[in-house]
């Protein structure tokens, strides 16, 4: 059971961004994926979510193969792709973003007791939130559709540093749960605090893949994978 | 002609001018197209239900009626289905520009297909409703008016009751809002976005069927429609479904209105090009000559 890539390559306009990068994603583990500006991140999560097709490899989901699905087959099978710049829905209330993809209200009220202070702003339109609060509600929303896997992409993005460390802890707890989450940041520390495994990107390739733990304690070998 | 009546009897064409803007707006809010061809499709619907007028001889005038409404809507809503289908399956992440000139490019082969099968002669399209609904004094209000001024409200109102109060307008919203994002939570942008065009383009073929060939009888003059039904959803600026139908209304009052002049009365086929080019520049007024271009 985990959500595995092997020897992706995606390629955007002339070349390859992605080269041949493999990569696990178990249930109940947070993986994380660090790297510089351009290094392929993005486009990585995006070829496994089906937002661009991959050139070669394979993508499976607890052992099915999924590369040829489509992006919405693949979310209704448990794959949820939390896009950067806080992609709440605008003219929707906090509580329809929900609504949105809960199944049940036992559902919604699990996903609202993740950030109790969305509570007075559940009826206030998602778009006059703070940027912070409309993470939360991205969050949330995931959740709500009770994914098998999650990954979000670039969190931190335009948010105080306080405002992350206040969603990290609610990501381990959905991991906790059984979720799979791969976690994308350019955060490195926090990011590899709350991970088991650590996968460094360079240059759309695989530098360091391994204990998240081994790169935190080691300075030199996280400078040395983000140079490739 | 008396000033009231012409009024009254442009608000009769303006209630069709406002169902086709009313379709426009939804149909821009929801998929992200100003659709230029969506009186095309009804005036190929209504123009082919009378084929089936020869076939219904023997049924009572009801039923032959309601076949052949049917059939208009029907076909209507295939046609305009499919329409949404290419642009679902081939279109869906490009912008809106592109969406709307693949439109135009359907509008021109609708006409053309129109010349071919209808050729330029008037077709025996027998409006559904015929009369006046009420008279008083000298102002005779019609039927057709009427019904199309309730369709219009009726189709704003039901799309403002699906949008704002069912999971199924939280799901539309949500991808007039992000498509992309909608999608990787499992929505299906693709089946919501033809079940637009299919119900539209449906209610098109409804409106064409009920005003028959009292407003033009050949398929051209009719896909013209498009024109004040363009102007009046622009009243509404492409989002605004009240002020579509009230777009509606004023394009066919002042045409109506113009009618009362004969001097100037053939000038009423400028009102929509007026009224477009005022909302331009109006909706430009406040902006910043660099921060525009």
């Amino acid at each position: 059971m985990s959500l595995t890539i092997t020897d992706v390559t995606v390629r955007r306009g002339v070349g390859p961004v992605i080269s041949g990068v493999s990569l696990e994603v178990r249930p109940g583990e947070i993986t994380t994926v660090v790297g510089p500006n351009g290094a392929g991140k993005t486009s990585l999560l995006e070829a496994m979510s089906g937002i661009v097709p991959i050139a070669a490899g394979s993508i499976q989901l607890d052992g099915e193969e999924i590369s040829k699905t489509s992006r919405r087959k693949r979310s209704l099978l448990g794959l949820k792709h939390v896009e950067q710049g806080r992609m709440i829905f605008p003219s929707l209330t906090v509580r329809e973003n929900l609504q949105l993809t809960a199944r049940s209200k036992k559902d919604f009220d699990e996903a609202m007791a993740l950030f109790p202070e969305l509570e007075k702003r559940v009826d206030s339109l998602s778009v006059l939130l703070s940027g912070g609060e409309q993470q939360m509600v991205v969050l949330a929303r995931t959740f709500a559709a009770k994914p098998r896997y999650i990954m979000i992409d670039e969190m931190s993005l335009g948010l105080a540093p306080v405002v992350f460390l206040r969603l990290v802890p609610v990501i381990r707890g959905i991991a906790d749960s059984g979720v799979g989450v791969l976690l994308v940041e350019q955060f490195a520390q926090l990011a590899l605090q709350a991970a088991t495994d650590a996968v460094v990107v360079t240059g759309g390739r695989v530098s360091y893949h391994g204990p998240a733990t081994t790169l935190l304690a080691d300075e030199q070998l996280l400078r040395t994978s983000y140079l490739g | 002609m008396n000033f009231v009546v012409a009024l009254v009897v442009g608000l009769s064409a303006g209630a069709l001018y406002a169902v086709i803007g009313v379709g426009l707006t939804l149909m821009s809010v929801l998929t992200r197209v100003i659709n230029f061809s969506i009186v095309a499709v009804g005036v190929f619907g209504a123009f082919l239900s009378i084929r089936a007028v020869p076939l219904l001889v023997q049924a009572p005038p009801e039923v032959r009626t309601a076949v052949v409404v049917a059939i208009a809507v029907l076909v209507a809503a295939t046609i305009s289905g499919l329409l949404g289908w290419i642009e679902a399956t081939w279109l869906a992440e490009a912008s809106t520009t592109a969406r709307s000139a693949v439109t135009v490019a359907s509008l021109l082969m609708l006409i053309s297909l129109s010349f071919v099968l209808f050729g330029s002669r008037p077709q025996p399209l027998r409006p559904l409703l015929v009369g006046p609904a009420f008279v008083a004094g000298d102002i005779a209000v019609t039927k057709v008016g009427v019904a199309l001024l309730i369709t219009a409200v009726a189709v704003a109102v039901a799309a403002w009751i699906v949008i704002r109060r069912t999971p199924l307008g939280v799901q539309l919203r949500a991808i007039s809002d992000r498509q992309t994002a909608a999608e990787l939570l499992g929505v299906n942008v693709k089946a919501l976005q033809i079940g637009v065009w299919v119900v539209v383009g449906g209610i098109m073929g409804l409106c064409i069927s009920i005003i028959g060939n009292t407003g033009a009888a050949d398929a051209t003059s009719m896909i013209t429609l498009v024109i004040p039904g363009a102007a009046a959803a622009l009243v509404g600026a492409f989002k605004s479904l009240p002020m579509a139908i009230v777009g509606g209304l004023l394009v066919g009052a002042l045409q109506g209105a113009l009618t009362a002049f004969p001097s100037i009365t053939l000038l009423r086929d400028w009102i929509p090009i007026v009224v477009i080019i005022l909302f331009l520049l109006w909706n430009q007024r406040k902006e910043v000559w660099d921060v525009a271009r």
